[in-house]
């Protein structure tokens, strides 16, 4: 019988980062698909707002054919507001 | 009395003679000639040090200057993980990328980039906190620059 422990869920992880140094010109911004993502999940993380999933969607229409079909380990374009 | 003064001349003419090489002996010889460069001096800039690493940190909590406060490499399931990045050298611009991962799988935790323009010593954090009690096991953060990895540090989540 198959423990949930085996896969775990990352998906309300919260991350940041800041820098003692000068940032410098903000290039494009990509997001790591974990387990347990989805595209509306990312949209609230990135922007605070899960509707705007539709706008990572657009971004990304190379890699993602069904917006409720994303994988662990996809690297998505995370357009500027 | 001839006999007398005659021997008095000659005797003075040999001191006058002798005193005359004595001087000549005694002449310093000439001083060696000193070349004085009159070519303004020139100082050379520090050549600029390329960015790089020194060391990653791993703790509970961060200071103001971005270095951990609490080192440690075991973590409780409530705990915020912050990974602070010492590098120094200089770079118009270099990304520093931080991807936690759990287990021997290397299931992918979080995934965060940073591009900073250095220009000497610097400290560059990478935090993950969950609301959700943290699984208990092994994680891993890999620190990369630019694209390839320059450090990385195994830690523990206990129950």
């Amino acid at each position: 019988m198959a423990s949930n422990d085996e896969k775990p869920d990352f998906s309300d992880v919260e991350g940041g980062a800041s820098s003692t140094a000068p940032l410098a010109e903000p290039a494009a911004q990509t997001y790591t698909v974990v387990s347990g993502d989805s595209l509306s999940k990312i949209a609230k993380k990135h922007y605070g707002d899960a509707n705007k999933w539709r706008r990572i969607f657009e971004a990304n229409r190379d890699l993602i054919k069904d917006p409720d079909e994303i994988y662990p380990g996809q690297t998505l374009k995370i357009p500027s507001e | 009395m001839r006999f007398y003064r005659t021997t008095l001349l000659i005797l003075a003419a040999c001191l006058a003679v002798s005193a005359c090489k004595k001087k000549e002996e005694a002449a310093p010889p000439p001083a060696p000639a000193v070349e004085v460069s009159t070519a303004p001096a020139v100082e050379t800039p520090p050549a600029a040090v390329p960015f790089h690493v020194l060391a990653v940190d791993l703790g509970k909590g961060l200071g103001a200057d971005k270095k951990v406060t609490d080192p440690t490499t075991t973590f409780g399931p409530k705990d915020t993980i912050y990974a602070s990045v010492a590098s120094e050298g200089t770079a118009s611009g270099v990304t520093l990328r931080a991807k936690w991962t759990y287990g021997d799988a290397g299931t992918v935790v979080h995934d965060e980039n940073l591009s900073i323009s250095p220009t000497g010593p610097a400290n560059t954090e990478f935090q993950i906190s969950k609301p959700t009690p943290w699984p208990a096991g092994k994680y891993k953060v890999e620190i990369s620059a630019d694209g390839a990895t320059v450090a990385s540090k195994d830690f523990e989540i206990q129950k």
